[in-house]
């Protein structure tokens, strides 16, 4: 992230009002953690508790790692839907080519390979098809979820392979090891958004997409990578479900998270036309839906209304965006 | 001249963020009098232009419409007294069709309360035909030319029957027959009581066609007079404070070899059986009316478009460009026309705009080097003149002028030998353009072959060694820069000449 220098917009001296706007503009999002995380604190002295606070990492870890391939998707100006489905599906074939296998090498790599796969499936056809994503992913997602139940019989697939569980089971230090993927594949993407060519020509196209072509910048082959991309990270997702219990569901694995990433991501303030957002605004975007979801447990909300607060929050947070 | 003004606004001053943009300006306009708002980018127009069409309010001073003094407080009330404004952006609903955009917000319904559209379309008709524009008005406007949609624009002020009208940069993308019609409906306005403010960087345009005048320069008045006692070297004195000439560039050095070398190239619709050739050091032009296909044929060359036949010579070897990159490859640049749509990318700032092309040159190891970057562009800086104090806000904060040297920057950058520009100075205040011009030459010089396209004849009257004229995707005269004029070109690109080869 760049820090933007507010030399450029305001004189000598930017009144207090100016530099608040400012500040309210590019971290509107850590600003409302802030103050969600300050009013948990106070509502519920529980929430403080280190073992709750480890225990939220760990429960937005796997949406988490969607989430930041959904903001590579959404700032080049596409969405994905098919997250959810593609993660039953990689899960599913994972299991059962770990269970032929015996090896949880071989586990991991298929579910990597057929995430990626499906990603580079929807990159075809939104790049070269020029379908568009919504459309696009739309199929995919109601496709991947079919293959699914049909491969697992509508049913759910265990794994027989000792040792598959520890990956999402294991701490490293008070950490659990999700938690920790999670952190490094958000460095990682941090990493490729802002320090290599792909994450710049993301931007540009996402922004301006002719634009981008015209500076003689492969758009189709960028977009078939963040599906890609999105792709593998849902490959990751799917290893960290499947090993939290053994097993994944064919039919209920990985329902509605494209809603949640989604929502993180516009939460954490990246655009929805594309070209603008940040990776760490999507971080925190995550940690707020988290909070909540805490938050009412800890109350005993009814789940049934879990529903109705995120929504709120979702559509709050874009009236806010919508203001600059 | 009457003792009251139609509008008078006295002593206006603004400022935004802190930062004056307009000190004690005080302008008026009579009754049946077209009046010219001049300066350079930056210098006010706009944020004047603003608060009399109500989207801003002044910090302090009056308006005064026929003496009576009124709070312009909104866009409405500024409609409600008579004032419409024609915006240099088109606001243009490309999914309706050409009378509902006209009538977009006042439909005229029956009695039954349905929209009546035999009258809509029978009086966008009418008004489209005043302008010489023959469309059926049920025509989606998505279908249209760019200069259609601008003379839509501005029929959609003249349906709301306007004491003022403003008029900003109105000419941008019209051929010049069509700003010749224009010019006579806006006598025939003036005629009829109707007050036009208009705003343009084309100084012949406004010699032709204004009363008065009023020169802005960083938001102060710097002078209003009439327009016949002031020559056009004068005003644009004083709009950048210095002389400017109009004079043709004088070319003196030598050509290379070949560059570019294009045969036989044809798209079907779009154009047909073009030959042309570039040396080295050579600037060629083309220019045409809208229509003409020099744009299309251009981005097809640089691989935009792909359905073309014919063959691409770059340097002696055929190259088959099907894409921007290959083109790239070859070692073509492109600045498009319309800058906002196709140039730049708004969401990125001014250093990243240069780089895009070129990520290869800032890379170690795959990442991308901000420092080396930075340095980059501070060399382009100095040596193009950007004035931009931080380049890390994003470019759309800076002018038309500057933002065009910044994409100039991005084909040096990635050490183009063919330079093509598409209206390189649409939108763009006198000095700047003159810099770009000025430019333009020091590459040629350098040995690069550079293409202009433009609508504008004496654009490339100033600048070219070569001139193709097309019309309707053919080339139809090539004549050597110093050897033709104006009106020569006009009748080869309005069609009224032809002839397979024309060279002087």
């Amino acid at each position: 992230m760049d820090n933007i220098n507010t030399k450029e917009y305001s004189p000598e001296s930017p009144s207090m009002k100016s530099r608040l706007s400012w500040l309210w503009s590019e971290y509107s999002v850590i600003i409302a953690f802030i103050i969600i995380f300050i009013a948990a604190s106070v509502m519920n002295p529980r929430f403080l508790d280190i073992n709750n606070q480890l225990n939220i990492l760990m429960q937005v870890s796997i949406i988490g790692i969607i989430a930041l391939g959904m903001t590579v998707v959404m700032l080049s100006g596409g969405i994905d839907l098919s997250v959810g489905s593609v993660l039953a599906l990689a899960g599913v074939i994972s299991v059962l080519a770990l269970n032929a296998s015996g090896s949880i090498l071989i586990g991991v790599f298929t579910a990597l390979l057929i995430g990626a796969f499906a990603g580079f499936l929807n990159g075809l056809m939104v790049a070269k098809g020029r379908i568009a994503s919504f459309i696009a992913t739309l199929g995919m997602m109601a496709a991947a979820r079919s293959i699914a139940l049909y491969i697992a019989e509508g049913g759910s697939v265990s794994g027989e392979v000792s040792g598959f569980t520890a990956i999402a089971n294991n701490n490293v230090w008070i950490f659990d090891l999700p938690v920790l993927i999670f952190f490094a594949m958000a460095v990682l993407i941090y990493i490729v958004m802002h320090k290599t060519r792909f994450g710049r020509y993301v931007y540009a196209l996402g922004s301006n997409e002719k634009a981008a072509m015209l500076s003689a910048i492969r758009v189709d082959r960028i977009k078939i990578g963040v599906y890609t991309l999105i792709g593998t990270l849902v490959g990751v997702a799917a290893v960290i479900e499947t090993s939290r219990l053994n097993s994944i569901s064919s039919s209920s694995s990985g329902a509605q998270y494209e809603l949640d990433a989604i929502a993180a991501v516009i939460i954490g303030g990246t655009r929805m036309t594309g070209g603008r957002g940040k990776i760490i605004g999507t971080i925190f975007g995550i940690l707020i839906l988290g909070i909540l979801n805490n938050m009412m447990n800890l109350m005993n909300v009814s789940p049934h209304l879990q529903g109705f607060v995120k929504g709120l929050i979702i559509i709050i947070a874009v009236v806010f965006q919508k203001r600059e | 001249m009457t003792s009251q003004p139609f509008v008078a606004m006295n002593q206006i001053d603004k400022s935004f963020n802190g930062v004056p943009v307009l000190k004690k300006v005080t302008l008026e306009v009579e009754k049946g009098e077209i009046h010219a708002l001049l300066g350079e980018n930056g210098a006010g127009k706009s944020t004047l232009m603003n608060i009399l069409g109500g989207v801003h309010q002044p910090d302090s001073g009056e308006i005064c419409i026929e003496g009576k003094q009124v709070n312009m407080a909104n866009p409405h009330i500024s409609q409600a007294h008579g004032i419409s404004f024609i915006h240099q952006e088109l606001n243009m609903v490309g999914d309706l069709k050409v009378y509902e955009n006209m009538f977009l917000g006042s439909e005229i319904r029956n009695k039954a309360g349905f929209l009546n559209v035999e009258e809509m379309c029978r009086q966008t008709r009418e008004i489209l035909a005043e302008l010489g524009v023959f469309l059926n008005p049920k025509e989606y406007v998505r279908n249209l030319a760019t200069s259609y949609k601008q003379l839509i624009e501005i029929s959609k002020a003249l349906l709301h029957k306007s004491q003022l009208i403003i008029m900003d940069e109105p000419t941008t993308s019209l051929a010049e027959h069509e700003v010749g019609r224009l010019f006579e409906l806006m006598r025939n306005l003036k005629k009829s009581g109707v007050s036009i403010i208009y705003i343009s960087h084309k100084l012949k345009e406004i010699q032709a066609i204004c009363d008065r005048y009023t020169v802005l320069r960083d938001g102060q008045l710097v002078k209003t007079d009439d327009m016949q006692s002031g020559n056009l070297e004068e005003i644009t004195k004083l709009m950048v404070g210095k002389a400017i000439s109009q004079e043709r560039f004088v070319h003196e050095h030598e050509f290379g070899e070949l560059a570019l070398e294009v045969e036989r190239l044809s798209s079907p619709g779009l154009f047909k059986e073009i030959d042309f050739t570039v040396r080295k050091g050579q600037i060629v032009g083309f220019t045409g009316l809208a229509g003409d296909g020099r744009t299309e044929l251009f981005e097809s060359l640089f691989g935009y478009r792909k359905k073309y036949t014919g063959t691409i010579k770059v340097k002696g070897k055929a190259m088959k460009i099907t894409h921007p990159r290959t083109a790239l490859q070859a070692g073509m640049g492109y600045v498009p026309k319309d800058r906002k749509e196709n140039a730049i990318i708004k969401d990125l700032s001014v250093v990243h705009n240069m780089s895009l092309s070129s990520m290869g040159n800032f890379e170690r190891l795959g990442f991308i080097q901000d420092k080396r970057e930075l340095e980059k562009f501070s060399s382009y800086k100095k040596a193009l003149n950007i004035k931009v104090a931080n380049p890390r806000i994003t470019i759309d904060k800076l002018s038309g002028g500057n933002q065009q040297k910044v994409i100039i920057a991005k084909w040096l950058e990635a050490d183009t030998d063919i330079l093509i520009f598409d209206n390189p100075t649409q939108g763009i205040d006198v000095g700047a353009k003159q810099e770009i011009y000025q430019e333009i030459l020091e590459l040629a010089k350098l040995g690069k072959a550079i293409i202009i396209l433009s609508s504008e004849a004496p654009e490339v009257l100033r600048i070219c060694h070569v001139i193709n004229v097309m019309y309707h995707g053919e080339i139809t005269a090539r004549f050597m820069g110093d050897e033709t004029d104006e009106e020569e070109i006009m009748h080869y690109a309005t069609g009224a000449k032809r002839e397979g080869e024309h060279i002087g």
